[in-house]
């Protein structure tokens, strides 16, 4: 505090997640029920951690995509296009699409898949054979930068090959770089660059203990 | 090093402290802020950009285009498109020389900002990598204006707590330099009081060293008293409390020898005829109640002229002196009045026959004796209140009509006074002041005051001689830059006129009135103690010394005295004279001493005759003293 007040830089912050914290702050907003879950997600990335590449991306996709329940973010945090942390979609047990990529992407991460491989990406999704077009967000998996995407989705149990998507448009992407210097784990966060929605999760995020 | 000192000096540290203080935490907070902004604005510009492009077809022409737009329509240092394998595809880049802050201060500060980064999409595959920075001159305008301005207003606030201390500082100054004054004087055996000051500790301080002065000059005052009484037992007949014979013609001879003044006046004689027969008719005791009306009668005579003295040269003849005074009629006449209704109480059996005469500077003492002796006998012959006036014999006189001498006076002060230059030294033999008394040119000679003192008196010209001698003395010490030492006769203090072109006199030459030492009789201060204190008031503020002269043990009654702010008394000669043999004198001396220093009061003896009379009046005390024996010291005899 004394440091921060003189103005000096403020110590970087320690990476990865810190599960105690995570516990404490799960209790806290969901209770015992929210801490189960919790444990439930704990137990999923010590079971992957040793496993292949499409291991993980299957087993992270299932598992979001079975324990969460889809529903608007107007009818789950009051607020249009809430994006929530993946301690809050696990806590209330339902999300929209972006909080399903987010919560994806974190635990991949955390599993050790390279950040810069991971992509989230904005798409223009055709529900089944209807012409009724939303836009839908999407977790890619890069793996070259030039590559094309492996497409983890909340809309579809499989993982596929982006071209096999033809009901989704891309329109843009973006990831975690440049919120972690060059690519460190190091956070860069300050309470002023919280103000877009995707700083302000990261900024929850890592009040949470995830980052 | 003094605590004012070490005020300023933590002053000036504090305000320094401060603002080097404030100007660092203030630039590097804004530092911090702007380089929030920055990246927010580089990460938030590249993500539009890196938008706009993804949705656009990857024309080389196109993306090049709108990188190019994006450029020069902002303020940018870099902006460019690198290929997934790092490849520049677009790039542009500007100049980054920062002009509008000097080249020290941004060398100074560094902003450390990365670039905004965002991916351009093509369809599913990543197309490139946009990466851009933005300019920096901006944000450091922004930081070196707020930089000045803080300057700015640290430099107004630092400026009015300058001037707030300025005056803290001498509102302590000023008490303080009192406190120290008077711990010195007291150190000096000077119990002298201050006013207290405002400031808590130091009113404690000056409180209880006025508390001490006080005591001390209780004491003092109780001592001076019996001084007082000593003298009176030592110089007055005990029966009619007047001077007795010796110190009379003392008194008489110390004013023929004056120069001020005194130097002239009127002398007279009343014998109490056939002292013997009343005696026996009366008896012992309603004779000397007869002896004690007629002394009265006398003083009061005296005081209503000034400051003439009484004095019984034996059993039935006594002496009056009325300095000043040269109406020999009037006051024969007055004399007369007071004689008969006490005559008249006595019947025929009383005879108090009476001689007046004029004396002068430079007449025998014995002469004027004689003389008033044989007119007494005269009068006698004359009846009960026989008079005889002695005229002076006019031969001596330059001129012989009232016209006459009003005319040559007038003229003599056109031309201006001449100062003479008698040295008053002090302990360690440093000059004092001169004593300058005046001269006129008469008919092409410089005459001493006695000469025309006593028509300067009679056609009332005293105001006129008091400011040209004042006027003379500023000049002088305008010249020679030593302080100077002016009689002020005592009619001028009565005198409104001369109290405002004294001041307007003084006013215009202040330097000259810092040096400047006025001195009245003691006898004025005594009977005329409100115009004395104004006198004292107005001409101390413009730094002029004030003094009394012929000063006795008397002075200690002066009302208020202490708050007169006197500098120095000069001890009438009757009481310094021959001071070796006068062992009275000597204890009457050094109470008087005593007394003065503790009101923080400059104690001078005047004519001093010898070296060791000065030396004993020093070791008794004494600061200064003037005369014959001084002179004789002192190289600088001039005159």
């Amino acid at each position: 505090m004394l440091t921060a007040g003189l103005g000096l830089t403020p110590a970087p912050l320690q990476a990865g997640i810190n599960r105690a914290q995570l516990r404490e702050s799960m209790r806290q907003m969901h209770g015992q029920r929210g801490v189960q879950a919790l444990e439930d997600w704990f137990r999923l990335l010590d079971q992957l951690r040793n496993s292949d590449l499409d291991t993980q991306l299957r087993e992270v996709n299932a598992f979001f995509n079975r324990r969460i329940r889809w529903v608007d973010d107007i009818d789950n945090w009051g607020a249009e296009d809430f994006w929530a942390t993946p301690l809050e979609t696990l806590g209330q047990g339902q999300g929209d699409c972006e909080d399903y990529s987010i919560a994806k992407y974190i635990s991949l991460k955390e599993l050790g898949v390279p950040g810069d491989r991971l992509r989230m990406i904005y798409v223009r999704a055709r529900i089944g054979r209807s012409q009724i077009v939303q836009a839908h967000m999407v977790l890619g998996y890069y793996e070259t930068p030039a590559a094309e995407p492996l497409i983890l989705d909340n809309l579809v149990p499989s993982i596929t090959p982006a071209s096999q998507r033809t009901d989704l448009d891309p329109v843009f992407s973006f990831n975690s770089e440049g919120l972690w210097a060059g690519g460190s784990t190091q956070s860069r966060a300050d309470p002023l660059a919280r103000l877009s929605r995707w700083r302000s999760v990261v900024g929850r995020m890592e009040a949470q203990g995830f980052i | 090093m003094s605590l004012i000192k070490q005020l300023w000096l933590t002053i000036v540290i504090l305000l320094i402290l401060a603002f080097v203080g404030s100007l660092f935490v203030s630039i590097s907070s804004s530092r911090h802020y702007i380089e929030q902004e920055i990246r927010i604005k580089n990460s938030d510009n590249a993500n539009a950009l890196a938008l706009s492009m993804s949705q656009l077809e990857k024309d080389p022409v196109i993306l090049e285009l709108l990188l190019a737009a994006q450029f020069d329509t902002g303020h940018y240092r870099r902006i460019e498109l690198r290929d997934p394998e790092g490849e520049i595809i677009e790039r542009r880049v500007g100049d980054e020389t920062i002009d509008t802050v000097p080249a020290w201060f941004a060398s100074l500060i560094q902003f450390d900002v990365p670039p905004g980064r965002a991916v351009v999409q093509d369809g599913w595959r990543q197309y490139g990598t946009l990466i851009l920075e933005s300019h920096h001159s901006f944000a450091y305008h922004s930081l070196w204006r707020s930089s000045l301005t803080l300057a700015g207003w640290f430099a107004i606030a630092g400026a009015i707590s300058l001037l707030l201390a300025a005056w803290i500082v001498r509102t302590i100054r000023l008490p303080l330099r009192n406190v120290v004054r008077q711990a010195k004087a007291i150190g000096e055996q000077r119990f002298v009081e201050s006013p207290e000051p405002r400031t808590r500790e130091l009113r404690e301080l000056v409180r209880a060293m006025n508390r001490l002065a006080e005591n001390v000059r209780g004491m003092l005052g109780r001592e001076s008293e019996k001084l007082d009484q000593l003298r009176r037992r030592l110089q007055h007949d005990p029966v009619t409390d007047t001077l007795a014979r010796a110190p009379f013609l003392e008194h008489l001879e110390v004013s023929l020898g004056s120069h001020s003044h005194d130097a002239s006046g009127t002398l007279a004689m009343i014998r109490v005829g056939n002292l013997a027969e009343i005696n026996q008719q009366l008896g012992h005791q309603k004779t000397d109640a007869l002896l004690v009306g007629l002394a009265r009668s006398l003083k009061q005579l005296s005081l209503m002229n000034g400051d003439g003295r009484v004095g019984r040269l034996n059993g039935s003849d006594f002496a009056l002196l009325i300095p000043r005074a040269h109406d020999l009629k009037g006051l024969g006449e007055e004399l007369t009045e007071r004689l008969e209704g006490l005559a008249s109480e006595y019947g025929t059996l009383l005879t108090l026959p009476s001689a007046l005469t004029e004396y002068r500077q430079g007449k025998s003492r014995e002469t004027l004796m004689a003389s008033l002796d044989g007119a007494l006998a005269a009068a006698e012959n004359q009846g009960e209140l026989g008079q005889v006036i002695v005229e002076s014999s006019e031969q001596e006189a330059l001129f012989t009509s009232h016209d006459e001498w009003r005319n040559a006076l007038e003229k003599a002060l056109q031309q201006g006074v001449y100062l003479a230059h008698f040295p008053v030294l002090d302990t360690q033999g440093k000059l004092l002041h001169y004593e300058a008394p005046t001269r006129l040119k008469l008919k092409g000679e410089w005459h001493p005051a006695g000469v025309f003192l006593p028509w300067i008196s009679r056609l009332d010209m005293s105001t006129e001689l008091d400011l040209a001698a004042v006027a003379a003395a500023l000049d002088d010490t305008a010249q020679s830059g030593k302080s100077i030492g002016i009689n002020l006769s005592p009619r001028s203090l009565r005198d409104g006129r001369f109290v405002s072109e004294l001041i307007s006199l003084l006013r215009a030459h202040p330097e000259g009135a810092a040096r400047l030492w006025l001195e009245l009789p003691e006898a004025v201060a005594v009977q005329n103690p409100t115009g004395f204190s104004s006198l004292c008031r107005e001409v101390q503020t413009l730094g002029c010394r004030m003094g009394l002269e012929h000063a006795t043990s008397q002075f200690a009654q002066i009302e208020g005295l202490q708050h007169l702010g006197l500098s120095y008394l000069k001890i009438d000669a009757s009481l310094s004279k021959d001071i070796e043999h006068h062992q009275e004198h000597q204890s009457l001396l050094r109470g008087m001493a005593t007394l003065a220093h503790s009101l923080g009061i400059l104690i001078i003896a005047e004519g001093v005759e010898s070296r060791t009379a000065a030396q004993t009046l020093f070791d008794l005390g004494l600061d200064g003293a003037t005369g014959p024996g001084v002179r004789q010291n002192g190289s600088e005899l001039i005159d």
